[in-house]
């Protein structure tokens, strides 16, 4: 009984010298070859652009290639197989939206939360709601007390992504009737808000920097814990009593396995490189500034957040399917 | 008037010239060869780019956007391949003709009016660009269901098959785009748990099979017939007397592009379908298209291109791209801190006309590269069958692969091929299936989305001015011809009457 056990323990403290000594080698060695960012979406548009911005900027703080690679469908759920069928070595990395934990909370992926490791945060931009310049609605009381007597027309993009949540979230909390106009994009409904064929709708800033600046449209509140820099007048939906959060944001996660010294090395090139002017001009152009950017430990926490909170709406208001 | 000035002084420039160069020489290479796309050619420079100024480096993306769809034509005449979406309608006499062993002349056509109908569409860009803003920014949801309508009052008639069988076909497009998640009700419909269905089925794919493989698989049934060689005619240019056939059509389909082109949402593509239509419906010859007219190439190929410099009206004014390739265009200028939106035209004048003049130096460009090359393609025609097209398979499996790297995709070409090629034999054309794919999600989304706006009260459509004219034109482009028959019986009728009294 004796001899096997401490044979056992013998091979054991032997392995682990020996996987210990491969890891430290291998993280010295990391990395060696290039390392892929999976993005879900085709060419163009938010995700996929700031992808390769974060790929260039990245690619020159290491010795390797850093690329994108478009792996489109599913909402996110064919990126999400193709990840978990790689290993876990730091050389797949995804980049992740809330389309990926509605995907989750649906039980659409092979990839639960805990399955992921953020490593770092690329943008973080409130959603925040938004009316015409020359509308009746000055502030958010008045667009509440309206869609408590009447309804809101409200645009967004598809049933069931962020931004249709995040409308329902509000419309609840404000106890307000919205009927929800589904766009494409975000400028297909900043189009349709400046024609006035919506009341009111939940937009980035980042798509409407200029109108706002010109008072074509006026900004009543923001969905988020602070208020923006950009816009200091406007007031939170927190300070108006409703816990109502959402924002669109884009940061880039490995599979939970991944050896951390790898990890700290991803999360430090990526965050050097989006310290770098080029990713700095890059963010100032799309209306944002450096709070955008996040390391692995607060990008982490706000996806576990971030998927806690969207469950619990989309329960309470029945989104589930 | 300035501005114009500044925007053209780009063509002073040689780094400019020489990348826009180098953007045209790749567009026409990548929208040939099918299995790479001028989407995915724009967003490998991306990263490139940014080491130029914004201007070249916009202006670069720019060209590549204007040859590639262009050079899509190449591979729809030469194989019934069309490279990219806009080219689709090029394919329906474009092919007939190469068979017939006119390669050279349809090429030669297929680059004529493509140029042609660039450099028109420009110069309106160039004198009206901001008011062509404010028209595309004034096209909301009601306008774009009655466009659709509008664009599907041609089904029976875009092909000269039985009408029956064109709206049968055209049903079946529409039902290929109900597949993926609904807009509107976000309910996935049709996706059969296949997670790469779920954003819909992509338009390549169909394309191609219904296209090449199903012209594979009826080549493959006369495989052991003898065939006559075809002559070397087959190189030879358009003629003269050709131009003069086909000038109105190319002015009409210019016409045609730069305002559809100008509108949000598949543009050129849609362009392309209605200057194939108006041009058989103008036409003398409309009965013999299809069987290679070449009026049938000139008014896509003009159509189209008009339409690809007016899609850059929507994507720098609103934010909004009017295909793939646009959509990443616009992310190359958020790369360069260009905020797209109609305060651009405000701010930054100039960028708009270096683009059009960017697009103009592409166009010729692609001229010279068209007709010299044409007569060198055309010699594609003359390979045997038993050895092109085998060739041509692959080319397709890796065409429809490469859209997004998936195999679901090359199944969903080869299903599509079966079908194209059964339906073929049942006489059933694929212009009205791809018409079906193309307005599909539009019509059904606008028309959603509308009735939301109009408190689901259809009546308030009336209210709209260009909503109202499109259904006009839908009407028209439906009953025009039966009324007008239905008069002249009246009138017959009358004067047989009047005979006898």
């Amino acid at each position: 009984m004796r001899l096997p056990m401490k044979h056992g323990y013998i091979i054991a403290s032997v392995t682990t010298a020996i996987l210990s000594v491969s890891a430290s080698t291998l993280a010295a060695d990391f990395p060696s070859e290039p390392i892929e960012i999976a993005v879900h979406t085709s060419p163009g548009g938010g995700t996929d652009t700031t992808a390769r911005m974060v790929a260039l900027t990245t690619k020159e703080q290491l010795d390797s290639n850093v690329f994108v690679q478009n792996r489109k469908g599913g909402g996110g759920s064919v990126a999400m197989s193709y990840l978990s069928e790689q290993s876990a070595d730091g050389y797949t990395v995804m980049a992740v939206t809330p389309t990926h934990l509605f995907t989750m909370m649906r039980g659409n992926a092979p990839l639960s939360i805990d399955d992921i490791q953020g490593v770092a945060r690329a943008t973080d931009d409130p959603i925040i709601v938004m009316v015409r310049g020359d509308s009746d609605y000055q502030t958010l009381d008045q667009l509440v007390e309206a869609g408590q007597q009447g309804t809101i027309k409200w645009g967004g993009t598809q049933v069931g992504g962020v931004d249709h949540i995040a409308a329902m979230s509000f419309a609840d909390a404000a106890d307000m009737t919205v009927s929800y106009v589904p766009f494409d994009s975000g400028a297909e409904f900043a189009a349709a808000l400046s024609r006035g064929d919506i009341d009111a709708a939940g937009l980035n800033i980042s798509e409407t920097r200029d109108q706002i600046d010109a008072g074509e449209f006026r900004p009543l509140a923001v969905m988020a814990d602070e208020r923006m820099g950009a816009l200091p007048d406007v007031p939170t939906l927190a300070e108006n009593g409703m816990d109502v959060s959402f924002s669109t944001v884009r940061g880039y996660v490995v599979l939970k396995d991944t050896p951390s010294d790898r990890l700290k090395i991803l999360e430090e090139a990526m965050l050097d490189g989006m310290a770098s002017d080029r990713y700095q001009e890059y963010l100032q152009g799309i209306g944002l500034d450096e709070s955008s950017i996040a390391g692995a430990e607060t990008w982490d926490q706000q996806l576990h957040r971030m998927y806690e909170a969207g469950e619990k709406t989309m329960t309470e208001l029945d989104l589930m399917q | 008037m300035e501005p114009i000035l500044t925007g053209l002084s780009i063509l002073a420039d040689p780094i400019a010239i020489a990348v826009i160069l180098l953007g045209t020489i790749i567009g026409v290479l990548v929208g040939a060869l099918p299995g790479l796309s001028s989407s995915m050619a724009v967003a490998l420079l991306l990263p490139f780019t940014i080491y130029l100024e914004p201007i070249p480096a916009i202006s670069m993306l720019a060209a590549l956007y204007c040859a590639g769809t262009f050079g899509g034509s190449i591979t729809a005449i030469l194989i019934n391949a069309p490279g990219a979406p806009p080219a689709a309608a090029t394919a329906f006499d474009g092919y007939p003709m190469a068979q017939n062993g006119e390669a050279g002349r349809a090429l030669g056509m297929a680059a004529v009016s493509s140029v042609i109908g660039g450099i028109l569409s420009l110069i309106v860009m160039v004198l009206a660009a901001p008011a062509l803003a404010r028209i595309a920014h004034s096209f909301g949801p009601p306008e774009y269901f009655a466009l659709a309508i509008f664009g599907l009052s041609m089904l029976a008639s875009i092909s000269g098959k039985s009408p029956v069988k064109n709206l049968i076909g055209g049903a079946l497009g529409l039902l290929i785009a109900t597949v993926g998640v609904d807009l509107t009700t976000g309910v996935e419909r049709f996706t059969f748990g296949i997670p790469q269905l779920y954003e819909g089925i992509s338009f390549i794919p169909i394309l191609i099979g219904l296209f090449a493989v199903a012209e594979l698989l009826s080549q493959a049934d006369v495989v052991d017939r003898a065939m006559d060689r075809i002559t070397l005619k087959a190189i030879k240019l358009p003629s003269r007397d050709d131009f003069k056939k086909v000038w109105k059509t190319i002015l009409r389909s210019s016409g045609i592009g730069t305002f559809i082109g100008i509108l949000p949402a598949e543009g050129s593509t849609m362009a392309s379908m209605i200057g194939y239509n108006e041009a058989r419906r103008w036409s003398r010859n409309g009965d013999k298209f299809g069987t290679g007219e070449i009026e049938g190439i000139a008014g896509p190929e003009a159509a189209n291109n008009a339409a690809t410099g007016g899609s850059m009206v929507p994507t720098l004014a609103l934010g909004i791209p009017g295909s793939a390739t646009a959509a990443v265009i616009l992310g190359g200028l958020q790369i360069h801190g260009i905020r797209p939106g109609s305060y651009l035209f405000e701010n930054q004048p100039e960028l708009l006309y270096s683009i059009f003049a960017a697009m103009l130096v592409a166009n010729l460009v692609f001229l010279v590269f068209g007709l010299v090359g044409a007569r060198l393609f055309s010699r594609i025609s003359l390979i045997p069958r038993t050895f092109l097209w085998p060739t041509v398979f692959a080319l397709c499996v890796v065409g429809a692969y490469g859209v997004n790297q998936s195999l679901v995709d090359v199944t969903i070409m080869l299903i599509a091929g079966f079908i194209g090629f059964w339906l073929k034999r049942y006489g059933f054309g694929a212009a009205p299936i791809i018409m079906g794919v193309v307005l599909g999600s539009l019509v059904e989304n606008s028309l959603a989305q509308s009735l939301i706006i109009f408190d689901q009260d259809a009546s308030r459509f009336l209210e709209r001015p260009i909503a109202l004219g499109f259904f006009l034109l839908a009407f028209l482009s439906i009953f025009a011809k039966p009324l007008s028959n239905g008069l002249k019986g009246l009138k017959r009728r009358r004067a047989v009457n009047g005979g006898h009294s």
